[in-house]
């Protein structure tokens, strides 16, 4: 599904992928793991050229993207979701409307585009609230809408750069259930840049670790489920008075 | 309530002094929008490691704005004469002084502009370009919707600058309320009527800014 073939990208100086290459198979839930500034969110955004490579070729549901003109590119790119560790959400569009512009850039049918919107926003359980504006809402509210917009075009890919870096561990484990459900529901291959083992452990079939710009190893691992947190407030106090005892 | 006689007795001149410095800011302004958003818009893009970056165009768009906004306005009326006379057929008259006005307009405009886009977090044009927006659907669905009240704001602050600069419009026989102020209040020691034209130009500045601070809280949801 997604190839990347000997790709380099330096910035300035600095050399942050070195010579990489690595195939992702369709349907996998694929985990990038690895230090800060190990390279994992420059190999993720290397897949939809959002970073041009200096070498090497990328190659995306059978079409090389290295080789596009940028009409081409554009093109390939609605059916390459992307979500983002800040969201980037347009602050200025209601829910509903941040949903409908990845629709309108590619020229979905005008007649047909409320009820897909509404589908998507259905699909990650906020149609309720496809009125209010993104500072309205909660971080994992704001994911699940950058979700759904990535979701609109119905991509075959879905690139997830640092997804639940800035949420708090249930709605994390909230966003993996949505993403998991879109790998099974909808057969859409992901791919998770993550600094946190657990998020990686929990959804991913395959993982590769990142150190110093390079692809040190790939292994195959059973995903280990969602550890759904208690999030009652006993709970913490429990953690809190065995503190000591194990590392949960 | 009745008017004081002054305003009265000189009511067909101030009638037209204002008329006058409404055709002027409203030409700058329209020379604003029209050509002012554009340029700073590309000002924006073609900047260091944005989507159109492109040094040549940077840096002379750059330059141009800088000197036209390093001269003195009084100089810049008198340098660009020929220039109107070129477009005009005349450099006297109120149409004559909207040359020189829209120049300083675009320049000034163009760098609030280019503010207001610089302020847009740099995530959301990733997620613009992630979806495969073309430059154009990027500048429309994007740009301007995120950057509207500081392009509003900037447009107010423009627009009172304008309202400024129309006043020395004098000079070249582009009259409006500031030139009548000068010629009558200040030439003929009609201090009172000096003191109206001042009260009317600052009503005007207070309700532009008024409008202006409304509309862009209105539609600033960030």
């Amino acid at each position: 599904m997604i190839k990347l073939k000997n790709v380099t990208k330096s910035f300035s100086q600095f050399s942050a992928i070195k010579s990489t290459s690595l195939t992702i198979h369709k349907g996998e839930i694929y985990g990038i793991i690895g230090a800060s500034g190990a390279g994992k969110s420059t190999l993720l955004r290397l897949m939809n050229l959002l970073e041009i490579p200096d070498n090497g070729e990328v190659e995306v549901n059978g079409q090389c993207l290295t080789e596009m003109t940028s009409k081409q590119l554009r093109h390939a790119r609605q059916s390459i979701g992307m979500i983002f560790q800040h969201f980037n959400l347009v602050a200025n569009k209601s829910v509903y409307d941040n949903v409908a512009v990845p629709l309108e850039i590619a020229k979905f049918p005008k007649q047909k585009l409320r009820n897909r919107v509404v589908e998507c926003l259905q699909f990650v359980g906020l149609e309720s609230l496809q009125d209010k504006y993104p500072a309205e809402l909660s971080g994992g509210q704001k994911q699940r809408v950058a979700i759904a917009r990535a979701l609109a075009n119905q991509p075959q890919v879905l690139l997830c750069d640092e997804p639940t870096s800035s949420l708090d561990p249930n709605t994390t484990a909230e966003i993996l259930g949505v993403l998991e459900n879109i790998n099974k529901r909808l057969g859409v291959t992901i791919v998770i840049v993550s600094h946190e083992m657990e998020v990686i452990k929990s959804i991913c079939n395959r993982v590769s670790v990142m150190a110093e710009g390079e692809c040190y190893d790939t292994l195959s691992v059973e995903p280990s489920g969602i550890q759904h947190l208690n999030s009652s407030p006993q709970w913490f106090v429990t953690q809190l008075t065995k503190a000591g005892d194990d590392d949960a | 309530m009745t008017m004081p006689e002054i305003l009265v007795q000189y009511q067909a001149e101030i009638w037209q002094a204002i008329v006058e410095t409404f055709i002027m800011v409203g030409v700058s302004i329209l020379a604003a929008v029209l050509i002012g958003l554009p340029v700073g818009t590309l000002l924006f893009l073609s900047r260091k490691g944005n989507i159109l970056e492109n040094r040549i165009i940077f840096s002379s768009l750059n330059l141009v704005v800088n000197i036209i906004r390093s001269f003195p306005f009084l100089l810049l009326v008198v340098f660009l004469i020929p220039f109107t006379r070129l477009i005009i057929g005349t450099a006297i008259g109120t149409a004559a002084a909207t040359v020189p006005l829209s120049i300083i307009a675009i320049a000034h405009y163009s760098r609030l502009v280019e503010q207001s886009l610089l302020d847009i977090p740099k995530g959301v044009l990733e997620a613009a370009i992630s979806m495969g927006a073309s430059v154009k659907g990027i500048i429309i669905k994007f740009l301007y919707v995120e950057a509207r009240s500081g392009l509003v704001l900037g447009l107010t602050t423009s627009i009172i600058s304008f309202i400024s600069y129309s006043t020395i419009m004098g000079v070249v026989g582009g009259g409006g309320i500031g030139d009548f102020a000068i010629r009558y209040g200040y030439q003929q020691f009609k201090t009172d009527l000096m003191v109206y034209m001042i009260i009317i130009m600052v009503i005007l500045v207070q309700f532009i800014q008024f409008t202006g601070t409304t509309v862009s809280r209105l539609i600033d949801k960030r």
